[in-house]
């Protein structure tokens, strides 16, 4: 693990883990699916949190409390690494070099990001779709076999970019689900769309209803984070998810 | 002697888009260093998204907890629409579990600015499950035309 992004340990980790994050990017679908997890699983307590001055200089109160923008939740066969704050462009690769590096030394069985993939006219959509993009053939044909659908050609833009990147490099299991969302609009739907493609995978049967019912809410909640999520994705350029990409045989 | 290399009009083109950009991401950066709600004023400033297509300028704006019937968007100027809606209930702060403020809020409120000529007595409005959406056709003032 490099100098600069340290994660402290505040709890024993179980190894052989499946390790999942949920960062903010389009829809905020990543950070709205994990915040569901932590509250439908019992015993899904922090178990550890980055340290990392790449971090803005910020503290999330909770109860009075100070905590990183980053931490890490677990139980004996689940790590969720969620991120309270949008991660700056400049700053993803070592941030989720550091979370691969440090997963990898727990000995998880897959690494998966949950995230969103923007449509237009989102308004008009009623049935999402979620689409995955894996690090190995193998774990490609795992997910084909569920019935994911494979996102075949394209761009993708951020922290779940470059998590599939890392973990193809080392050839670590890894999947990236993503869910049709709204770009700019947290999206709730999205994200129960982007758990129930998680429990077909991993047999993590997760109730999405509460999260259903809260949509509202959780709209109303998630707009600050939202608006600098926004911020953060016009500067990595995250409209190039939307481009069709040239590919020189 | 040195030589100065002439730009191409493509390179200047490139260039000036480069700096507006650029400018237009500091505005947006300034405009967003603000708090999203206005506690004198009880308002909550939505989300929105601005589009430009050929023919028309979409607006959406997301709009949780509203009636279709209290939402009203009103012209300002040639260039600028004003919108406002009516939360169903009231939201404090302590509804999100935040004490070291007071206040509530009850309605939406916000102004836009529309990035090209349209005309704004064309105005289309929909409501679709808690987004806004509003159309605004284009106003080509200059045409060049190709001989």
């Amino acid at each position: 693990m490099s100098d600069e992004v340290k994660i402290i340990e505040k709890k024993e980790i179980p190894s052989g883990a499946i390790m999942l994050y949920g960062f903010p990017d389009v829809g905020l679908v990543g950070v709205i699916a994990a915040s569901h997890l932590i509250s439908e699983f019992k015993g899904l307590g922090e178990v550890a949190y980055m340290d990392s001055k790449l971090l803005p200089p910020l503290i999330v109160l909770h109860e009075g409390l100070p905590h990183s923008p980053i931490r890490i939740f677990g139980n004996h066969n689940v790590l969720l690494a969620v991120s309270e704050t949008a991660i700056s462009a400049d700053t993803i690769y070592p941030i989720m070099n550091a979370l691969i590096d440090w997963g990898k030394s727990k000995d998880v069985k897959v690494m998966i990001s949950l995230s969103g993939i923007p449509i237009q006219d989102r308004q008009n959509v009623q049935e999402l779709k979620v689409f995955a993009a894996a690090s190995t053939p193998e774990m490609l044909k795992m997910v084909k076999e569920k019935g994911t659908e494979i996102m075949n050609e394209g761009y993708m833009v951020g922290p779940q970019a470059i998590m599939l990147q890392q973990c193809a490099k080392t050839g670590l299991p890894a999947i990236t689900l993503l869910a049709q969302c709204f770009p700019n609009y947290p999206d709730p739907e999205a994200a129960a769309e982007v758990l129930k493609e998680l429990e077909k995978i991993t047999a993590l049967k997760v109730d999405v209803s509460k999260l259903l019912d809260k949509g509202e809410e959780i709209r109303l909640r998630a707009r600050d984070v939202m608006r600098r999520t926004q911020q953060e994705m016009s500067k990595m350029k995250k409209t190039q998810e939307y481009d069709i990409p040239l590919y020189v045989s | 002697m040195s030589t100065r290399r002439r730009r191409s009009i493509f390179e200047i083109i490139s260039e000036y888009y480069d700096s507006l950009e650029e400018m237009a991401e500091q505005i947006e950066e300034t405009l967003f260093e603000r708090p999203s709600w206005n506690q004198k004023a009880c308002t909550i400033e939505p989300l929105r998204d601005v589009t430009v297509t050929p023919k028309e300028v979409i607006v959406t704006v997301d709009l949780p907890y509203t009636e279709e019937n209290t939402v009203q968007v009103k012209p300002l100027s040639k260039n600028t629409i004003e919108i406002s809606a009516e939360m169903r209930r009231k939201i404090r702060f302590d509804d999100f579990g935040i004490t070291h403020y007071k206040g509530e809020f009850q309605k939406f409120h916000c102004q836009t600015r529309i990035p090209v000529p349209v005309f704004m007595e064309k105005m289309e409005v929909q409501f679709k499950r808690g987004i806004l959406e509003i159309h605004l056709p284009r106003k080509h003032e200059h045409t060049i035309s190709m001989e």
